[in-house]
């Protein structure tokens, strides 16, 4: 079963993601905000992060920037999600070490093939 | 009036407005994954979905990522988004009506929640103003707005009256005290709103132009779906005929302008609570009503699992009722499909024995007093052999009157020939066994004579016997042997209840056919075995020690739980593949059942659950007192097995 971590701070969204991917046979942990998610992503293990970027501590940037720096535990696939959908936003995640960027709201679909693409398929 | 928006406030209105539609759409598609294609729960969560995309696509328009967004753009689409969310609420109450699993009502308020929050963000304040005044200022076509539920609110209460003003302070005034409201203007606007928006208590001016207030009340109190809102009439009317009117059409209460706040509180107070009860009677009623469908489905096998859900969660009396109900549905299936289970076994057993016991053996061909082709009584013709026993030989043969092969029995000429009174007894016991009509029991049909041999037509079953069972299978699995000893008891029940005592319960008389029915034979002609066993000579063997019970060895008078204690022994047999007690000859043998304390099954068989081998002990008890009462009994002890 693939582990996912979900680092989002918003309870509805990470209820609701958690879930859906429950569903799709993914096992699910959480992480509410930057420096959480930053600190479980380094416990290692982990086939994919799905990581939000307007998270509080710090933001999901530079947790992923930290997460990269963190050596060979750190290089898992990373998905950015965000709901702004600014123009740049892409790009932005893809410089902070992302490796594939999603927007809210999310298309469960869409989403899963990016997730599949970086090798973690639904159960 | 063109105000181009800050960015980056348009930027976070966006999110604002966002994150609700975000979540919407997640539960929403969530929910749709589990309600079945074509349900009103699937027609309403599409509903949904397809209007949280236009929002999204009003909202995207509306505050795009790049490019400016002015304040007239953002006031046209807050005003926009009132259609939709009324929409959105309307139909998330559609999927709360009844009752709902907790899971499903969590996620349908989260929608609401996040649907409720759509107009809720917070705004830049020259626009908060026009917002406010769009909120109490009905428009022009429809002067009606459905409020979004606030989640602390005491109560959703509807104002109707024609006069601005009055709807203005009496939503000011309930807003203060915690109170939901909305606000129509005339009493189409009214009656539109109540249809659609689930409302506590309405308001309702009198004198109205155009729709009065009587006749509003009159439609909401009989329409089925919005009988039970409670009305409270207001109006400057004071006379007693008007308020006499609007009792009789069913307002809850009635108050004349200009009315005391005191006074309008106590009587929203008291008509909100009586409401509540109304409600939560409605509620315990139709829950009621449910355990009584539950009952009838059970009683009818339609019954099933979890249609109790919900009135199970109830701490009350009727919450444990139907825990304990549904318990016990859940118990009687369980025990079914056990039931079925063990027959399937038993069924499989006798279909691995009947082949290998046609392989191995060719039936016993002894010789019969008749040869295939001799017609009995002008109506039996003899086809073959069946096989022969200690009384005499069965033969099969053809029916020529009901043109069907039948079973026939005939009885040693020895036996019977040599005493009338004998003969007679065994007609009446006869006549008595053929009462029995039970699928357990092989159905005698006859009695008659032929060149003096005395014969009985039965019933023909194809199977093999429990004994060719056990010669073939060595002993019996748990549940082959439940489901023998349960049709075993089911038939001597039957039979002890039409007053007649097998006397003969042993391996050879039941037959089990290829469904894996049980089928016990020969009621009552064991009774002439008995009768004649005192005055046969040596070497004659009738009975059999080895199943008889201890007082029927000795001669005593027997009841029915002679029969349970033979009964005991084969299930013995099945259950070890050996005879409780066993010894080098017939007296000692007697010996041993009058005597011996037989070894209890699960120390020869450890596969035997304890109360299974307790109950076989019980059986064998010596004394008649010490077994089951009857097989009644013994089939309720043998449920309670599995």
């Amino acid at each position: 079963m693939p582990r996912i971590l979900l680092v989002e701070d918003n309870e509805m969204n990470r209820d609701m993601l958690s879930r859906r991917l429950q569903r799709r046979g993914y096992t699910v942990e959480l992480a509410v905000d930057g420096l959480d998610g930053v600190s479980r992503a380094l416990e290692g293990g982990w086939d994919l992060v799905l990581m939000d970027m307007s998270l509080p501590e710090i933001d999901g940037w530079e947790a992923t920037r930290r997460i990269r720096a963190g050596g060979d535990a750190g290089q898992m696939p990373i998905i950015a999600l965000t709901a702004h959908a600014m123009s740049g936003d892409r790009d932005k995640a893809i410089e902070a070490g992302c490796n594939d960027y999603d927007t809210k709201p999310v298309d469960l679909e869409r989403l899963l093939g990016k997730m599949t693409a970086l090798g973690a398929p639904p159960a | 009036m063109i105000t181009p928006l800050d960015p980056k406030a348009a930027s976070e209105l966006r999110h604002e407005l966002r994150t609700p539609v975000n979540h919407i759409l997640g539960y929403a598609e969530m929910l749709r994954e589990d309600a079945p294609d074509g349900s009103a729960d699937a027609l309403c969560i599409d509903d949904i979905i397809a209007v949280a995309h236009e929002v999204l696509g009003a909202i995207n328009a509306a505050l795009p990522p790049t490019g400016v967004a002015t304040l007239d753009d953002l006031s046209q689409l807050l005003t926009a988004l009132i259609a939709p969310q009324a929409k959105m609420l309307a139909v998330t109450e559609q999927l709360l009506v009844g009752e709902r699993d907790a899971q499903f009502a969590t996620d349908v308020q989260r929608i609401a929640q996040a649907v409720g929050r759509l107009t809720a963000v917070p705004v830049p304040s020259a626009l908060a103003e026009r917002r406010d005044a769009m909120r109490t200022t009905p428009s022009a076509g429809s002067a009606a707005e459905l409020p979004v539920p606030r989640a602390d609110a005491k109560g959703r209460i509807l104002i109707v009256d024609d006069v601005e003003e009055n709807r203005a302070v009496l939503a000011r005034r309930l807003g203060r005290e915690g109170y939901d409201t909305a606000s129509a203007d005339s009493g189409e606007a009214a009656l539109a709103l109540v249809a659609q928006g689930a409302f506590d208590l309405v308001l309702l001016d009198v004198l109205m132009p155009g729709m009065d207030g009587f006749a509003v009340l009159e439609r909401i109190k009989s329409d089925a779906a919005t009988r039970s809102i409670p009305v409270i009439m207001i109006s400057a009317l004071d006379d007693l005929a008007s308020v006499v009117r609007c009792i009789e059409h069913g307002a809850e209460d009635y108050l004349t302008k200009p009315f005391d706040p005191v006074l309008l509180r106590a009587r929203i107070g008291a008509s909100l609570e009586k409401k509540r009860w109304h409600d939560r009677e409605a509620d315990y009623l139709r829950q009621v009503s449910r355990v009584i469908e539950a009952a009838s489905a059970v009683e009818s096998g339609a019954y099933v699992a979890g249609t109790l859900a919900g009135v199970t969660g109830r701490d009350d009396e009727l919450g444990r009722l139907a825990r304990v109900f549904d318990a016990m549905a859940a118990g009687v299936r369980a025990r079914e499909s056990r039931l079925r289970a063990q027959l399937r076994e038993l069924q499989s057993d006798v279909t691995l024995a009947t082949n290998e016991f046609e392989a191995l053996q060719e039936r016993e061909t002894a010789d019969g007093a008749f040869p295939p082709g001799t017609v009995l009584a002008g109506r039996y013709d003899v086809v073959s052999v069946l096989g022969t026993g200690g009384m005499g030989v069965v033969y099969r043969a053809r029916d020529r009157e009901l043109n069907e092969d039948v079973a026939v029995k005939t009885i040693r000429r020895e036996l019977v020939t040599s005493d009338a009174v004998l003969a007679e007894r065994l007609k009446s016991e006869i006549r008595l066994a053929r009462r029995i009509s039970h699928r357990n029991v092989v159905r005698t049909h006859d009695l008659g004579d032929a060149d003096g041999h005395l014969f009985v037509t039965m019933e023909l079953v194809q199977g093999l016997t429990v004994r060719e069972l056990l010669t073939t299978r060595g002993r019996l699995g748990v549940a082959s042997t439940l489901a023998v000893a349960r049709q075993f008891a089911e038939a001597l029940s039957v039979a002890h209840d039409a007053g007649v005592i097998h006397r003969d319960i042993k391996p050879e008389n039941a037959l089990i056919d290829g469904d894996g029915v049980l089928k016990v034979m020969d009621f009552g002609i064991a009774r002439l075995a008995e009768a004649t066993s005192t005055r046969t000579q040596t070497g004659m063997v009738v009975g059999t020690p080895a199943y008889m019970s201890p007082e029927q060895l000795v001669g005593e008078e027997i009841d029915p739980r002679a029969d349970l204690y033979s009964l005991g022994v084969v299930m013995y047999e099945c259950l070890t593949g050996e005879a409780p007690f066993s010894a080098p000859s017939a007296v000692a043998l007697i010996a041993r059942v009058l005597t011996a304390e037989p070894t209890p099954p699960v120390s020869r068989n450890a596969d035997v659950p304890p109360a299974l081998s307790a109950l076989v002990m019980r059986l064998l008890s010596k004394s008649a007192a010490d077994r089951p009462a009857s097989a009644a009994i013994l089939q309720e002890q043998l449920a309670e097995l599995g």
